[in-house]
């Protein structure tokens, strides 16, 4: 006697779990302009890749003959897949089912996300659309034993994963409570415009518990999460958020034991771009576009921004110079003249910490005020996150390359150069305590009040001391490995990539964390 | 309309326009000191300017409206 009959009812299973939710409920997520769980997955992963897991987990009816009638699928899916040729796993909640709040199986293969990504030491995407859990519990069966008390915490594998592989998420439809906070348990995150918003709780909760009367948008629209720091990137649709999950990865090693991809580079590693001898303006209260230094810089194309609307005053990004994958920070001085604010510290010091964990090495283009001041910055604890930053950056055990592009000033410039960093300096590169328009007015508030002029007693105060903080005795004091043409950044740093690089493979393994103020 | 909102604190250095004025894509319409350098804010939007909230020497703040153009539809 054969296992027809057992084997007609596995493949019926699985046709009922490839069903989802129901056409209707399939047709509701699109009406709401939004893919289902399995077109993400489709759409993210090279094509035919996916290798799902636990495709049979669910719960079935049957009836009084013993006939399964229905199978209700796991509302989360999870699997192997390749990006751009290379093995990750990833997972995602099926809004289709209870509108993605976890089913017992649901929230089992959930968890399982982690534990797959950690034993195969390979990438984790997640792509987030759900709500937490429900006071209704999961399912209409009666509630199963609570976990035991010496059971794990639920969310060491979601840290150990962080620390192991590289784990990148996205909000594409809301995504609230437990997703929520897998969302952001992620080392790059994005949100669909379009289609997602990201809420601790959502409208009802809040009416009920602040009275405040809020729709989802205005609570965790991508106006409020991208600005904040909640997510790093915003992205116009879902296609585009997964097309950005893609090009991160593409920087990222498999895991903490592996190096990065390096890959062929076409852009001349020799290119000079003559307009980078000109773009900083000789009269120091006039800005330039940072952005453009980094694209000249960088292999072309490359450089991809993380965190571009959250603390706007530093630029992080990942970039290849001659095929390397780099992290990129540098300063914004469009934006509260690149100082070094309380949010734009923690972005830095993430960043710092992502490319330290996955030994990419640093390259910062430095033109670094100081702190930022006032009372806002007070009242934001900008000095306790700025040295948090600073303190980051000693601690950093990657190769570090910082080029002084113009300012570089006070104990904020500190997290901007790396034990054992390659320093360069271009000519307009300006160093000390302070800024002298400010250092002067202090400094000498006495000399400059006496004075039958006082403004301009001040100015010639500020030119003196200017030419002090020229790069010139620097380098004669070796305070700088060398001056350079801001034309030859590239190619010095690119010849910098090709010593470093063969230090990379004895720096693998765990990262040192260290607590942090 | 379109409001132009300031992107961060600081004062303001120059006004450039005046209510009534037509301004292109590109022009700039006022200048804000922020931590001693210049922010420049341009036109992103060909328009009448219908109101100016800033003068020079104000202290502004993040967010604030600094100008309304009414959108030249042609």
């Amino acid at each position: 006697m054969s296992w027809e009959k057992e084997i007609q009812e596995i493949e019926k299973r699985k046709q009922l779990a490839l069903l989802q939710g129901g056409e209707s409920a399939i047709e509701k997520q699109h009406l709401k302009g939004r893919l289902t769980v399995r077109e993400r997955i489709t759409e993210l992963v090279d094509p035919g890749s996916f290798e799902e897991i636990g495709l049979a987990a669910g719960s079935a009816s049957r009836d009084e003959s013993g006939e399964l009638t229905n199978f209700e699928p796991a509302n989360f899916l999870v699997g192997f897949g390749r990006v751009n040729g290379r093995r990750i796993v990833v997972g995602g909640e099926d809004f289709t089912m209870k509108g993605g709040s976890p089913s017992a199986a649901g929230l089992r293969k959930s968890i399982y996300a982690e534990d797959l990504a950690l034993q195969f030491k390979v990438p984790l995407i997640r792509l987030h659309e759900g709500a937490g859990g429900s006071v209704g519990g999961s399912g209409e069966k009666p509630a199963s034993l609570p976990d035991p008390v010496y059971a794990p915490p639920r969310f060491q594998s979601v840290a150990k994963a962080m620390a192991t592989v590289p784990v990148a998420t996205a909000a594409l439809g809301s995504v609230a409570g437990l997703p929520a906070g897998r969302l952001v348990a992620a080392h790059f995150s994005v949100m669909s415009k379009a289609t997602a918003q990201i809420l601790t709780a959502g409208p009802a909760v809040v009416a009920r518990a602040m009275g405040e009367q809020k729709s989802k948008e205005e609570l965790g629209g991508w106006k409020v999460h991208t600005k904040n720091g909640t997510v790093d990137n915003g992205a116009n649709d879902e296609i585009a958020c997964l097309e950005e999950i893609r090009k991160f990865l593409s920087y990222m090693p498999n895991n903490i034991y592996e190096l990065a991809p390096r890959l062929t580079c076409e852009d001349p590693v020799d290119r000079k771009d003559q307009i980078l001898t000109s773009i900083v303006p000789r009269d120091r209260r006039k800005s330039f576009d940072m952005r453009l230094v980094i694209n000249s810089i960088v292999d072309r194309a490359s450089f991809f921004e993380i965190g571009t609307d959250y603390g706007r005053s530093q630029i992080t990004g990942l970039a290849r110079l001659n095929g390397q994958p780099v992290g990129i920070w540098a300063n914004n001085c469009k934006f509260l003249a690149g100082s070094m604010t309380a949010n734009g510290a923690n972005k830095a010091r993430r960043f710092m910490e992502l490319c330290d964990l996955f030994r990419l090495p640093i390259v910062a283009l430095v033109d670094e005020p100081g702190f930022m001041i006032g009372s806002q910055a007070e009242k934001e604890a900008t000095i306790r996150y700025g040295t948090a930053a600073v303190l980051t950056a000693a601690m950093t055990t990657v190769p570090w390359a910082s080029v002084m592009i113009r300012r570089s000033f006070g104990v904020a410039q500190a997290a901007h150069y790396g034990p054992g960093g390659f320093v360069l300096a271009w000519p307009s590169a300006e160093s000390g305590p302070l800024p002298v328009e400010g250092g002067v007015a202090v400094a000498f508030q006495r000399d400059i009040a006496a004075a039958p002029d006082p403004e301009a007693r001040r100015r010639e105060l500020e030119t003196q001391f200017a030419a002090k903080q020229s790069p010139f005795p620097r380098s004669e004091a070796f305070n700088v490995h060398d001056l350079i043409n801001p034309a030859e950044t590239r190619s010095e740093l690119c010849r910098w990539v090709d010593r470093i690089v063969p230090l990379l493979p004895g720096l693998l393994g765990s990262a040192q964390f260290h607590i942090r103020p | 309309m379109t409001k132009v909102t300031l992107e961060t604190a600081g004062s303001v250095w120059k006004v450039l326009i005046n209510v009534g004025d037509f301004v292109d894509i590109g022009t700039t319409m006022f200048i804000l000191e922020v931590m001693k350098m210049e922010v420049s804010y341009e036109a992103t939007k060909k328009g009448e300017v219908v109101a100016i909230h800033i003068e020079e020497g104000d202290i502004v703040e993040e967010d604030q409206i600094a100008v309304e153009i009414r959108e030249d539809e042609s």
